[in-house]
């Protein structure tokens, strides 16, 4: 038959073409490698098989979606280069039709694509039988789902892509049109990546997304680790509907192409009659009487023509850009995806808050979403102008033309410039325009050029020179972008494989952390130094480049290279001398800074350290050693000098029932010891690379007694850093802490390799066994030290005279002189072994609210949550002191510290350091969402409660004792604040993000008493499990259980209480029939998977109304893995009726028409309410207190009859 | 005026072609036809002259100019069509021809404005020189690019196969401005088509498989073969006998019958008559030569 004839032939051609190999060859090589090398890791994670189920589904349809940009080789000029080659005419004058034709060659290129893939499951495949991989990585080799994962997730991609770029192709007749057709389908892409981040927007994104990857992450949303490693996501459901939206698309698509598609040969095209028309206009024109040439103007040259020259070519380049419509088009599609980052950048509060769009935040989206688009117009142009004169056939009047051979490359790099400021600046007015939609006018566009355009414009421009200098070398444009591309991989490549050095990393240089309190700081001294070196060799590139230009007709690389030092002779080889002096003696500053000034590391040397650390010292971590009894510190911060020198004075205690003769001290590894003094003491050993001393004692510290450790230390950075550099001592805003000033007193874990995977690869054993619950001995240490108890602190913060030193304490004294700020604080009694130190230009806003004063340290740019911390600190001070204890201290004060440290926040003895990065810009202007200030803040001064009066002990559910209790008190703040109709928003949000973590954990899942290293457990399931231990006990009686903890344990030393302390004191206020409760809740992993639907209303004769709907219920238990067995559930749960769905936007308590706790069983059953009006919505547990897998399906709309 | 001295001029490409087989020519003011069959290294010349080539060997001097050691010095007083080229998408004529004026160095605004206008009328290209070029046919591209060689008052003037793509019309007003610009100027002018060189060229050149075969007036090669060309019209079937008895210069049809030209000191006999001889007979007898010798 004709059509398969036809689509044989055009399948051998195309397995005839570099193409094919190429991307097959690429493919495999990329999917090996993601097996195979242990550095890269996607989709698995320790407990989830590089090669399991859901790694090789999801890898094959990330592949499937980078596919797309071979897939446009394959398909796009399958009919046009009949019309390229002339052969067209000849092909449809044969008796063949449109559809043989069309779909004949279409079916041959995509089978050869669709083959050329195989290369994927093929990689995958080959990489996880490679003897090198760690076996525990591995699940068995299960063939089915290669073929599975190949067939239903990458094929219908690869039929939709290769659909769209060949009918693009194909009625368009320009390749431009499908590039601009790939880059738009990647856009799609993306933004659906942002979209499906957004949970109400999910479901949309897994049905309409093209690829299918949103249907793919949300099927398997909620997998634990054994349903990852097993199975596949059936396609039923948004699955099936987007794969059928799609296909259904793909099939449209091709069917268009038939309709469009003119089968007359391309002469009849518009270009030709245009051609006529105007040359009708021409002939038409009045015959000027008779030719005479006249007299033409002779042209001069000198300076001025020269400069008219550089300015006419530069122009005719840049503006061939600008008129290009590619350009606009890329431009329109960077602006889109920039601009939906922009809009979300004000979305990444935790808790799903909101922010202002500061300028720094803008700049960070931008980098996020323009700068790929930046770079494809650096790589993309830089092409196109290099080549522009050949590809237009212009080149041999321009070459022939009285214009120096510089006239070439220098207009066309200085086009490439224009246009990529023009970009810039075009991202910054995208930027500003997003900050005026969000209602944000204070711009600041001195910080857009400074902090943005400039620095980035730069590196593109050192880009866009390489660029242009392999496009003058290679000898086609295309490989010319293959090699840019190559480039771009292997720059993101090498430093993952340890090449990490910016000296010889093109373009490389340290970031610029940006902060609103510090501006760029000092980091981007060594930004724009690395900036210097990197400009001065594509100088110098850009020379040779100039060297090698194709003047004329010769073309091959090699007569250039021969002609190549006669064109150096002269100024080019002086701008070369010069660009090599600056090269060599700006890298010579460079490597002086960043290698001699500062020790140059990897990341793989930084682990191997780690990992040397662990084996030559945990052998120590049991060795009995002194505690430190009480602490002076005098620090001094200079915060211009990026240094801090501290003068400190531990007072050790033995409180071990033995002598102890030898005492380990311990400093961080980069902190310079200038003195260090122990009483009694001889320096036995000092292991200078991990900073890491032995001290002998002459006499043995006996039981009880005390001695003196005094000690010197400088913590500093000077000149540069490769990367990395410090952020904790800041021009304004330093925010330092104890354990990188002072030594810790014996070895402990803080600081080790925990990355499973790491540990193994270095030979230690995966993972360091954390105490058990109840482990004797373990009660000995708290969490948060071992080498202290309660201290007694003293500390005195020095600063320069224009900032406010604070540290933990209340304010004794204060001394300014010689230009310096001296404060000596002091506690009234012990706290625990963790200060903080902060300077910083603060504007300082103080109330006094019963008995303690409350003071926020803030920038004077971020005002806008003075008030707001204030308030939650007032409730949270009445909360936790009627309910808990007395606060210890008569003052709180929570500080700003800048962005570059981090997004967190982190609680003090009465000192409360808190992100500029996230709270102090929130934004709180939506009521309907979660106020993120007031609860952070909450939670933060919990702690003052929950780690500094009570701390656990050093062993599983420690975390506990003060994160979830932390967690608790801030919901009931938040309770008492917002009313318990509100709470769905807040437990909805803990509980999603317990279930998506819990799928994707690292190690195993444990029950909350006995969390380990676990956030996701010990924060986000503990605010579930306690707000509905409180609904079900009663909050008195939860906060009466507290209250015990609090008086047995409060201030003391060891034993440290843990978790069955407060389970003991919880089950002691418990009723005997919530007994089952609290083990479901604390000792085992409990789930829950209720449904309520088929609510109908019937109006009573009374005007009232009886709702009825079904609720569904099912109770599981599930093990550390994940692996479910259901349980007999026989529990009271709330149901309701409203007329605003909970949680959602314009709910509030007035939508509540009736609450009520009724009980629920196992399986189906029918609920009936009494209402007052016909309700909208009608749930079970409406406000998320159950560990619900799926709480969308609680609530459901009321139907009438 | 200066003189254009061609000496040994060999190019060889890499694939060992000779395109260029030590060419010397001396070529005075005024208009020079250079004529070849395809590929006989017409634009291989044209190019090298143009500065757009390094020949193997051999030299150019444009009066003082050493054209190879200082092309820059050349291309100031050089005006070049080339055989083919192509324009930039979404430029108009007067846009592109304003740009072209600056890069031969017409750089103040107001000689240039008049450079550009003035050639933009003698080229019939003022109505439409707010179009893009890239719209243009091919006879109106090459009047802009006739245009562009003329900017700058330039004293070598190369024009590479200049009238294909012209209609008669066009071809005529074409070649009248290059008569006239030749009157002041060395102008080459290579071709293909033997009534552009007959028309104008007081000197030409045959130039076959890289080597000069016949060069002078082409009134004074036509005297030469004066008497010794004679033509016949024949039936196509006689043709080879023709063929194998004397030497053909050419055959064309007529008419429905083959029209012989050949070559002959005397009388061949056999019908045939006298030729007119045009320069057309001293083409294709040269290049039948050439062919044979080689």
């Amino acid at each position: 038959m004709l059509f398969f004839k036809i689509a044989g032939f055009e399948f051998r051609y195309q397995l005839r073409q570099p193409i094919f190999w190429i991307g097959a060859f690429l493919f495999a090589l990329l999917c090996f490698g993601a097996v195979a090398s242990s550095n890269v890791q996607i989709g698995s994670t320790d407990n989830i098989h590089k090669n399991s189920a859901y790694s090789i589904g999801l890898i094959t349809l990330v592949m499937a979606v980078l596919y797309m940009f071979v897939m446009a080789a394959f398909v796009a000029n399958v009919i046009t280069r009949d019309d390229d080659s002339g052969f067209g005419a000849i092909v449809r004058s044969t008796p063949i039709t449109k559809i043989q034709y069309l779909y004949g060659r279409f079916l041959g290129a995509f089978g050869a694509a669709a083959l050329a893939f195989v290369s994927v499951p093929f990689g995958l495949a080959l990489g996880s039988v490679m003897p090198w991989i760690d076996r525990e990585t591995l699940g068995p080799f299960v063939f089915q789902n290669y073929l599975y994962a190949y067939v239903a997730f990458a094929l219908p991609v690869l039929f939709l892509s290769g659909a769209l770029f060949f009918t693009l192709t194909t009625l368009t007749r320009s390749m431009m049109w499908t590039y601009v057709g790939v880059i738009g389908l990647f856009v799609a892409r993306s933004v659906f990546a942002v979209v499906i981040s957004r949970p109400e927007l999910k479901h949309v994104a897994a049905v309409w997304e093209p690829f299918g990857t949103g249907a793919f992450t949300a099927a398997t949303e909620y997998w634990t680790a054994s349903e990852r490693n097993a199975q596949m996501p059936p396609i039923t459901g948004d699955l099936l509907v987007n794969k059928l939206i799609w296909l259904g698309v793909a099939v449209a698509v091709l069917a268009l192409a038939h309709l469009l598609f003119s089968f007359q040969s391309s002469e009849r095209s518009g270009r030709s009659r245009k051609a006529a028309k105007l040359a009708a206009q021409a002939a038409a024109a009045p015959q000027i009487a008779a030719p005479s040439l006249g007299k033409l103007a002779r042209p001069s040259f000198g300076a001025a023509t020269t400069w008219a020259q550089l300015w006419a070519r530069t122009r005719v380049d840049a503006v061939q850009v600008f008129r290009s419509p590619a350009f606009f088009v890329l431009l329109g599609i960077a602006a889109l995806v920039s601009g939906l980052n922009l809009y979300f950048a004000t979305e990444s509060g935790i808790y799903d808050g909101k922010i202002f769009p500061v300028t720094r935040v803008m700049i960070e989206a931008l980098r996020g979403g323009f700068t790929f688009f930046a770079v494809i117009i650096a790589i993309y142009y830089s092409g196109e102008l290099v080549w522009r004169e050949r590809d237009r056939k212009t080149e041999e009047i321009i070459d022939a033309a009285p214009v120096p051979n510089w006239m070439f490359i220098v207009p066309k790099t200085l086009a490439i410039a224009l246009v990529l400021i023009a970009t810039q600046v075009i991202a910054v007015l995208v930027a500003m325009f997003a900050q005026v939609l969000q209602g944000y006018f204070q711009f600041q566009i001195g910080d857009y050029i400074v902090w943005y355009l400039l620095p980035d414009a730069a590196d593109f421009m050192l880009m866009a020179a390489l660029a242009v200098v392999v496009q003058t070398l290679v000898p086609h444009k295309f490989i010319g972008w293959g090699v840019m591309v190559v480039y771009i991989i292997a720059s993101i490549v090498l430093p993952n494989l340890g090449f990490e050095d910016n000296l010889y990393l093109y373009g490389g240089g340290p970031s610029v952390p940006l902060s609103d309190m510090n501006g760029q700081g000092r980091f981007w001294i060594g930004a724009w130094w690395f900036r210097l070196y990197w400009a001065a060799f594509a100088l110098g590139l850009l020379v040779l480049a100039y060297g090698l230009w194709r003047r004329g007709t010769e073309t091959r690389l090699r007569p250039r290279l021969r002609r190549l030092p006669g064109q150096l002779k002269g100024p080019a080889g002086v701008v070369l001398g010069a660009a090599l002096v600056v090269f060599v003696g700006s890298g010579g500053f460079i490597f002086y800074n960043t290698h001699i000034l500062n020790p140059f590391r990897t990341t793989l040397e930084g682990e191997r350290w780690q990992a040397d650390y662990e084996r030559k010292f945990l052998k120590f971590e049991t060795l009995p050693q002194p505690k430190v009894a009480s602490v002076k510190l005098d620090i001094q911060i200079w915060p211009h000098q990026t240094r801090v020198v501290t003068h400190g004075l531990y007072v050790l205690q033995n409180r071990t029932g033995a002598p102890i003769s030898q005492v380990h001290v311990r400093f961080p590894r980069d902190l310079a010891v200038n003195a260090l003094r122990l009483d009694g003491g001889q320096l036995q050993s000092n292991d200078a690379d991990f900073n890491y001393r032995i001290y002998a004692l002459t006499t043995p510290m006996q039981p009880g007694e005390t001695r003196n450790l005094a000690f010197v230390t400088t913590y500093e950075q000077q000149g540069f850093r490769n990367s990395g550099n410090m952020v904790r001592i800041a021009d304004n805003g330093t925010f330092v802490n104890d354990r990188e000033l002072s030594p810790a007193i014996g070895m402990s874990r803080d600081g080790l390799l925990e990355d499973r995977a790491k540990r193994r690869k270095y030979g230690l054993p995966a993972e360091l066994p954390t105490p058990a619950l109840g482990q004797p001995g373990a009660d000995q240490f708290n969490g948060l030290s071992h080498d202290s108890d309660w201290v007694n602190a003293d500390i005195t913060v020095t600063t320069d005279a224009d900032q406010t030193p604070i540290a933990p304490g209340y304010r004794a004294s204060e001394v300014v002189a010689d230009g310096r700020r001296t404060v000596h604080f002091v506690t009234g009694a012990p706290i625990l072994h963790f200060f903080s130190a902060q300077s910083a230009r603060y504007a300082v806003a103080s109330l006094p609210y019963k008995g303690v004063d409350i003071s926020v340290y803030y920038d004077p740019q971020h005002p806008w949550n003075v008030a707001r911390i204030q308030n939650v600190m007032k409730a949270g001070l009445d909360y936790y002191q009627a309910n808990f204890s007395p606060y210890q201290f008569r003052q709180v004060r929570v500080l700003e510290f800048p962005a570059p440290d981090g997004s967190f926040a982190q609680s003090f003895a009465n000192t409360i350091p808190w992100s500029e990065g996230i709270f102090f810009i929130a934004d709180n202007s939506d009521p309907d969402r979660v106020d993120m200030v007031t609860y952070v803040g909450a939670h933060e001064l919990a702690h003052q409660w929950w780690a500094h009066q009570v701390i656990g002990a050093d062993e599983q559910g420690g975390a506990a004792l003060s994160e979830t209790l932390a967690q608790y008190s801030a919901g009931q703040v938040m309770k008492h604040l917002y009313g318990a109709d509100m709470m769905r928003k807040f437990l909805k949000f803990e509980l999603d993000s317990y279930l998506r973590s819990r799928g994707g954990a690292v190690k195993q899942e444990l029950p909350l008493e006995k969390v380990e290293d676990q956030d996701y457990i010990y924060y986000r399931k503990g605010s579930v499990v306690m707000y509905r231990l409180a609904d079900e006990i009663g909050e008195d009686k939860v906060n009466a259980a507290l209250r015990q903890l609090l008086h047995d344990f409060a201030f003391k030393g060891p034993p440290y209480p843990t978790m069955l302390d407060l389970m003991k004191d919880i089950r002691a206020q418990a009723p005997a029939d919530k007994q089952g409760l609290i083990a479901d809740l604390f000792e085992k992993i409990t789930l829950y998977d209720i449904k309520a639907t088929h609510a109908v209303a019937k109006k009573r004769p009374d005007g009232q109304w009886d709702l009825t709907f079904t609720v569904t219920a099912t109770k599981l238990y599930a093990d550390g893995l994940g692996r479910e067995t259901p349980a007999p559930m026989n529990e009271t749960v709330d149901v309701g009726a409203f007329d605003v769905e909970p949680g959602q936007p314009g709910y509030n308590a007035r939508e509540v028409l009736v609450v009520q706790k009724v009980p629920i069983h196992s399986g189906a059953q029918t609920v009936t309410l009494t209402v007052a009006h016909l309700p909208r919505f009608a749930g079970v547990d409406p406000f998320n207190t159950l560990v619900d897998r799926n709480s969308e399906a609680t609530i459901t709309p009321v139907t009438t009859p | 005026m200066p003189t254009l001295t061609i000496d040994k001029l060999t190019h060889i490409y890499p694939n060992g072609v000779r395109a260029l087989d030590e060419v010397s020519l001396e070529i005075p003011n005024g208009l020079y036809g250079l004529l070849g069959p395809n590929g006989a290294g017409k634009s291989t010349l044209m190019r090298t002259i143009a500065t757009l080539q390094a020949p193997t060997s051999g030299a150019i001097r444009f009066g003082d100019v050493d054209v190879i050691a200082d092309p820059q010095a050349l291309r100031r007083e050089l005006g070049y069509l080339p055989q083919d080229f192509g324009v930039y998408p979404r430029v108009s004529a007067y846009d592109m021809l304003d740009h072209m004026a600056v890069l031969k160095g017409v750089a103040s605004g107001k000689a240039r404005r008049e450079t550009v206008e003035h050639l933009l009328n003698q080229t019939n290209l003022w109505s439409v020189r707010k179009k893009a070029l890239a719209g243009f046919s091919g006879g109106m591209r090459q009047r802009f690019g006739i245009a562009q060689a003329l900017i700058g008052d330039p004293s070598l003037i190369i024009v590479d196969e200049p009238t294909a793509g012209l209609d008669p019309e066009e071809r005529l007003r074409f070649l009248n401005l290059l008569a006239e610009i030749g009157e002041h100027v060395v102008v080459i002018l290579s071709t293909h088509i033997v009534e552009d060189v007959s028309d104008l060229c007081p000197l030409m050149a045959i130039i076959c498989d890289g080597r000069i075969v016949r060069q002078g007036d082409p009134l004074a090669l036509i005297a030469e073969l004066k008497g010794r060309t004679w033509t016949k019209a024949l039936d196509r079937a006689d043709v080879d006998g023709v063929r194998a008895r004397h030497q053909v210069i050419s055959t064309r049809l007529f008419a429905g019958r083959t029209v012989v030209h050949i070559l002959s000191d005397g009388d061949p006999g056999e019908g045939f008559t006298p030729a007119s001889g045009g320069l057309e007979d001293v083409y294709f007898s040269t290049l039948a030569a050439a062919r044979k010798a080689a």
